[in-house]
């Protein structure tokens, strides 16, 4: 995926690098619920919705996108076999069906997936919705061309590892079946019960092969859904959509599709997205924001101003933001210096630099607070509000620090209030009560990102952040603390380099289990047991504050993705 | 802001000023200006500040870099908690959004930082500009023809933008401040080198010059006793426009994400974190704000008093435009 | 060689030969500059297998000279590639392709240009009305008060960075008074009247930036010219002050002014990337600075290779100017 720009300044929470083309959401459960701005409230059909963006819709192709859960502006353009509940707070972290009938049959050692197509479905042009063209449109995603999507498909299905897409290889992918137009069979090298989860993805929408024009597909992509695109500048610059007429409300139970138009602009400061939202004049007053937060200095406007505060969703999506350590960079290799570095850490002081209480919750916990990452409470190193350098100052005597310690904290120059300066200045403060001067190395953004995802030149300290594929403890835990996914000779995101055979263990008997209740609660138990080796400060989970414009109506806000669904926003 | 106005003849260059009794006269002329004279005050007022911003934040008892949780309002952003922006006895100009860090401290320190890279940064720039105009002009001509040409490249490049590709080259251990400087030198010496270049061309023609080379003088001992004086007059005035100049680009760098680092606070990384603030506290806003608009002010009319101190008579002889347009009268000249 | 053509000829071989050290120069620093090129285009979580596709796929394996020579023959003979699906040929003067979106370069300036010369075309004048406006009066009101205020107001502007003036600006005149919408780039060719509306601020903060440096250009030509002597003689001979100002002293003004103005107008076409950033106007800076970022290679070069030809093109044509202005200035 690509790197969101610099011009991109002050995008609080918003430019979630690891998830979302446009998967954020946004409004709490408390302020949901469908309310129009005065009179009518009940949500009609017709009219313009505008959608103001800092970053533009890039790559606005199915193979290319990394969305979780199919994404905000790609959702309304590509139906996918599975997708996301779209309801309110915790009831939007299920996985319902959309093409297909049902979420997906398992073997019953959740290694192979069937799933059957709904009757009378179509693309924009009428022609039938197969089997076979949900396989290409997955096929495709492999060729290098269109790279950009997750990596799970190609660690999951059998045989994909070297697979190189349809245009190289005609053969194709021996691990998807299509036994008639309306099947289509998964074959995974290994039980994974959270397969529904995945195939909510963009690159589970059907490609028709007759209209791939490969790396120009995103100028014109076939629609599945209620939109289709009829202006695309620039790579996603700039996007206008309008109703698909062959899409039916009947097979779609997800989407509601109110206004006739949507029209996606980009290329905005974040701020000045914000005062066109809170202005609401013109075309504005039915506008809202996909990718920008409020940021602090707004918040502080907003909170004076009954209309304004009205119009604000709240909402969470499962992200963490945490100070990493790389055990084999001395002293971090000491359990005792890290924990003196849990102990001593301020999240106040994090909270307020990363916009204050209502943008950032405290985190002691590296899973986010919502109940579908299996999320059990626990403060395993207690920090208190403003921290415990004391107790930080008794363990680093214990571990030979007797008069403190110097190291250096790397961070990104990015404006992002994540792994940003301001963040990094916070921590730096905090330390310094618990006699641990921290120097601070900020990078350039590409020279940060290379060098914390390269084990070679990982650093002993650094800001980083996690963000959710789909709202469970799987892909938050799997890639970050499975030793068998340390990358040596490519992007590595298992910072503390643990390969512990029993977090191992655990990790493929919970992936093994298709009741996701069950494995959300061994998913809290783990991430507790990870914590003991302090290998990660949880510093904070972001809450996403977004404004909407003085027309928008239905307002939904999943705990799946935190920001509202624009495929329910109605703006008549 | 632009960095050609004596390029085009905005500052007026006078070839005339003789060496040894300039200095006097300058201060002199300088010293009946009551404006310019307020404005060095102003000037030099600022520099005491940031020599003497550790001991005045001593005073204050703050620091620039210690968080103040507790005197900001969380709920709200992290909006200064009290009346105009939590302005106190503690906290003379109130303390920063989000942090608590107190504004004085971080005003006179950024303060340190701004002046500093900008004064700097006008050095290297005038060091390298004088160092390629003269040996563009005293060079023989395929010297001439690399060097201009080299300058025009330079000009002709985005070298703001580029530079966030050069800052990314050089490893993050280096001194920023140092570094900023230089970046900032580097990209602005173009019309410096431009104008040396035409000035001496226009000087070597003249009688003095041409007498001391034909009894034999080397080529250095011409450029130090007879072209740097009159080069001199121009340089320092261009130079006084310079630094505020360089000021803002030094904002300019940090608003693109290349600035200072923190916790070293300088003017234009503030006036960046805060215009965002303009409304929910307006003051985090004004003070660097007011801050850079004194500086400059204070320091263009120095400028001006300068300017004209060294050349009361606007020097009307040579009212020319560009260095081009002075290089093709040489060089009829030279024909004739 | 000599006359005009002699002139354009010398000139164009210049503009091409500094334009090709530049694309060196670009091609050179960005060979040094961190951040796997691969690894940013084809996504934070693709495979190393993936990386290494990708890499070969757009020659980043290629040392830097061969790199180069691609870069060359694609000026001269275009270049053929393929979207997976068909093969698409890019015709000369190909810039090669984005890595991040696989547009044609060149077709992304076509796109880009209009935003940035829109910009730059109403803010110069805006720019010439108010520097040159403040700097004729302040001349005429030389040492008096009134002219120490106008300079503080003219140097407000400069001392203040475009991203606050702009800001300031939008929130008070769009979000408060609601005199002007928030700026949102419209095609010239879609509707002139929107377009002007909606670049109008704009047009004013970048003009509020630029003019004192005007200001002070065309006061102190002015002045120069005033203490000359035949504009005394003129005096003596009962010469109304007025004419004297209006007519002598302020075309003294005039080459120096074009001299700055054609300075401006060069590096503005790139060097405005504060003001689209903030008004999020789809321009070259924007695109150069997004580029810069991700280190798209064929995008920063052909960016900046524009900039250049501006900024060569907007000082030639100041230097004919000055010779239409005087017949004494040679041509070189």
């Amino acid at each position: 995926m690509r790197q969101p720009s610099v011009t991109a300044r002050r995008v609080a929470a918003a430019s979630v690098s690891l998830v979302l083309a446009a998967g954020a959401a946004a409004c709490g459960p408390e302020d949901n619920d469908a309310k129009g701005v005065g009179g009518d409230s009940t949500p009609h059909k017709g009219g313009t919705l505008t959608v103001l963006n800092a970053g533009p819709q890039q790559d606005f192709d199915p193979a290319r996108l990394y969305t979780s859960g199919g994404g905000n502006v790609p959702s309304l353009v590509f139906r996918t076999l599975t997708t996301r509940n779209r309801e309110n707070g915790a009831a939007g972290t299920q996985v319902v069906p959309d093409l297909a009938t049902d979420t997906g049959r398992p073997s019953k050692d959740a290694t192979v997936w069937t799933y059957t197509l709904k009757k009378g479905l179509t693309y924009e042009d009428g022609t039938p919705i197969t089997s076979a063209d949900i396989k290409y449109g997955i096929e495709r995603s492999f060729a290098p061309e269109l790279s950009g999507g997750a990596p799970y498909l190609r660690d999951w299905l059998v045989g994909a590892a070297g697979y190189q897409g349809p245009y190289k290889d005609k053969k194709g992918l021996d691990a998807i079946e299509t036994p008639d137009d309306r099947t289509i069979v998964f074959h995974l090298n290994k039980p994974e019960g959270e397969f529904p989860y995945l195939a909510t993805q963009t690159q589970f929408t059907p490609v028709p092969k007759s209209k791939d024009t490969g790396t120009r597909y995103e100028e014109h992509p076939v629609s599945s859904g209620p939109y289709r695109v009829v202006r695309n500048e620039n790579d996603g610059e700039r996007l206008v959509l309008e109703r698909n007429t062959h899409w039916s409300a009947a097979t779609d139970a997800e989407r509601k599709a109110y206004p006739d138009r949507i029209d996606v602009r980009s290329g905005l400061d974040s701020s000045v997205i914000n005062q066109r939202l809170s202005a609401s004049q013109g075309a504005d007053a039915a506008a809202v924001t996909t990718d920008t937060n409020l940021g602090p200095a707004e918040l502080a406007k907003v909170s004076g101003d009954q209309d304004l505060a009205s119009r604000v969703g709240t909402g969470h999506f499962g992200y963490t933001n945490y100070l990493a350590f790389n055990p084999a960079v001395k002293p971090f290799n000491d359990v005792k210096v890290r924990q003196a570095i849990s102990y001593a850490i301020d999240r106040s002081s994090v909270v307020n630099a990363a916009g204050g209480s209502a943008l950032a919750e405290p985190a002691t916990t590296f899973l986010p607070h919502q109940k579908s990452f299996g999320y059990t409470p626990y403060d395993l190193f207690p920090a208190g509000k403003a921290g415990d350098p004391a107790k930080a100052r008794q363990l680093l005597k214990e571990a030979g620090h007797p008069n403190g310690l110097t190291v250096t904290l790397t961070h990104s120059n990015a404006k992002d209030f994540e792994t940003s300066p301001e963040i990094a200045t916070a921590v730096q403060d905090a330390l310094k009560k618990a006699g641990i001067t921290v120097k601070l190395q900020g990078l350039e953004e590409n020279d940060y990102s290379d060098k914390i995802h390269d084990v070679k030149t990982e650093p002993g300290f650094f800001l980083a952040h996690w963000g959710a594929d789909w709202p469970s403890g799987g892909p938050f835990l799997a890639p970050i603390f499975d030793g068998r996914q340390i990358v040596k000779d490519g992007a590595n995101f298992n910072t503390g380099q643990l390969n512990d055979k029993s977090v191992n263990a655990e990790i493929d008997a919970i992936n093994k289990l298709t009741d996701l209740d069950q494995a959300a609660k061994r998913w809290g138990a783990l991430d507790k047991k990870i914590g003991e080796k302090a290998l990660t400060v949880p510093l904070f989970h972001p809450v996403y504050k977004r404004l909407y414009g003085e027309d928008v109506k239905n307002i939904v806000i999943s705990d799946w993705t935190g920001v509202l669904d624009i495929s329910q926003v109605a703006v008549k | 802001m632009s960095e050609v106005l004596l390029a085009t003849g905005a500052i007026g260059t006078d070839t005339s000023v003789p060496a040894a009794s300039g200095v006097r006269q300058f201060w002199r002329r300088l010293r009946t200006q009551r404006a310019a004279l307020v404005a060095a005050g102003v000037v030099a007022l600022l520099v005491l500040v940031a020599l003497a911003a550790p001991l005045l934040t001593a005073l204050e008892g703050q620091d620039p870099t210690t968080y103040h949780p507790s005197l900001v309002d969380s709920a709200r952003g992290g909006v200064p908690i009290g009346p105009l922006g939590g302005i106190s006895g503690d906290h003379w100009l109130g303390v920063e959004p989000q942090t608590g860090r107190d504004l004085f401290a971080r005003l006179t320190y950024g303060a340190r930082v701004s002046l500093g890279v900008a004064l700097a940064a006008t050095v290297v720039q005038v060091a390298i500009g004088i160092t390629l105009g003269v040996a563009a002009a005293l060079g023989k001509r395929w010297v001439d023809q690399l060097l201009s040409r080299f300058t025009d490249i330079i000009v002709a490049m985005p070298l703001m933008i580029m530079s966030l590709a050069l800052l990314a080259i050089v490893p993050s251990s280096f001194p920023r401040p140092v570094l900023v400087a230089l970046v900032i030198g580097l990209i602005g010496w173009g019309n410096i080198a431009r104008i040396v270049r035409a000035q001496t061309l226009t000087l070597k023609e003249l009688d003095h010059v041409s007498a001391a080379r034909l009894s034999g003088w080397g080529t250095w001992s011409i450029a130090r006793r007879e072209l740097l004086p009159g080069i001199a007059a121009p340089v320092i005035t261009y130079a006084a426009l310079l630094v505020p100049s360089n000021i803002t680009v030094e904002a300019a760098l940090s608003f693109l994400g290349v600035g200072v680092k923190p916790p070293t606070p300088s003017w234009g990384q503030m006036l960046t974190a805060a215009d965002v603030w303009y409304q929910a506290a307006p003051q985090y806003l004004l003070l660097p704000a007011g801050a850079l608009f004194v500086t400059v002010f204070a320091l263009t009319v120095l400028g001006d008093g300068v300017r004209t101190a060294l050349d009361p008579r606007a020097a009307s002889r040579l009212r020319v435009g560009t260095g081009r347009r002075r290089e093709s009268k040489a060089a009829e000249g030279g024909r004739a | 060689m000599n006359g005009f053509t002699g002139f354009v000829l010398r000139r164009t071989v210049g503009t091409a030969v500094t334009l090709l050290a530049i694309s060196v120069i670009v091609y050179v620093v960005f060979y040094a500059t961190p951040g796997n090129v691969a690894q940013i285009t084809c996504g934070p979580r693709c495979s190393p297998e993936q990386v290494h596709q990708v890499a070969r796929q757009l020659n980043l394996d290629d040392p830097l000279f061969l790199r180069y020579w691609h870069f060359l023959q694609g000026l001269v003979a275009g270049q053929d590639y393929s979207t997976g699906t068909s093969v698409q040929h890019c015709s000369a003067p190909c810039l090669g392709l984005s890595y991040q979106s696989d547009q044609q370069v060149t077709q992304l300036i076509w796109a880009k240009l209009p935003v940035s010369l829109s910009l730059v075309a109403g803010a110069m004048v805006l720019w010439l009305l108010l520097g040159v406006g403040t700097g004729v009066l302040s001349a005429w009101r030389r040492g008096r008060f009134s002219e120490r205020v106008l300079t503080g107001v003219t140097l407000a502007g400069t001392a203040t960075p475009v991203f606050v003036i702009g800001l300031v600006l939008m929130i008070v005149v769009c979000g408060e008074l609601r005199l002007l919408p928030f700026p949102q780039y419209v095609a010239l060719t879609d509707d002139p009247e929107q377009w002007a509306w909606n670049l109008l601020l704009p047009w004013l903060s970048l003009a509020l930036i630029e003019a004192a440096a005007f200001a002070r250009l065309t006061r102190a030509s002015m002045l120069e010219t005033l203490a000359e002597d035949h504009i005394r003689t003129f005096r003596a001979y009962g010469v109304g002050e007025r004419s004297i100002v209006g007519r002598h002293a302020l075309r003294g003004a005039f080459a120096p002014v074009i001299a700055l103005n054609a300075n401006n107008v060069g590096s503005a076409i790139g060097g405005a990337v504060l003001t689209e950033t903030l008004f999020g106007l789809p321009g070259i800076g924007q695109e150069l600075v997004h580029a810069v970022n991700v280190v798209d290679l064929p995008v920063v070069v052909g960016m900046v290779l524009v900039i250049g030809f501006f900024v060569v093109l907007a000082n030639a044509v100041a230097d004919v100017l000055y010779a239409v202005a005087d017949r004494r200035v040679v041509l070189t």
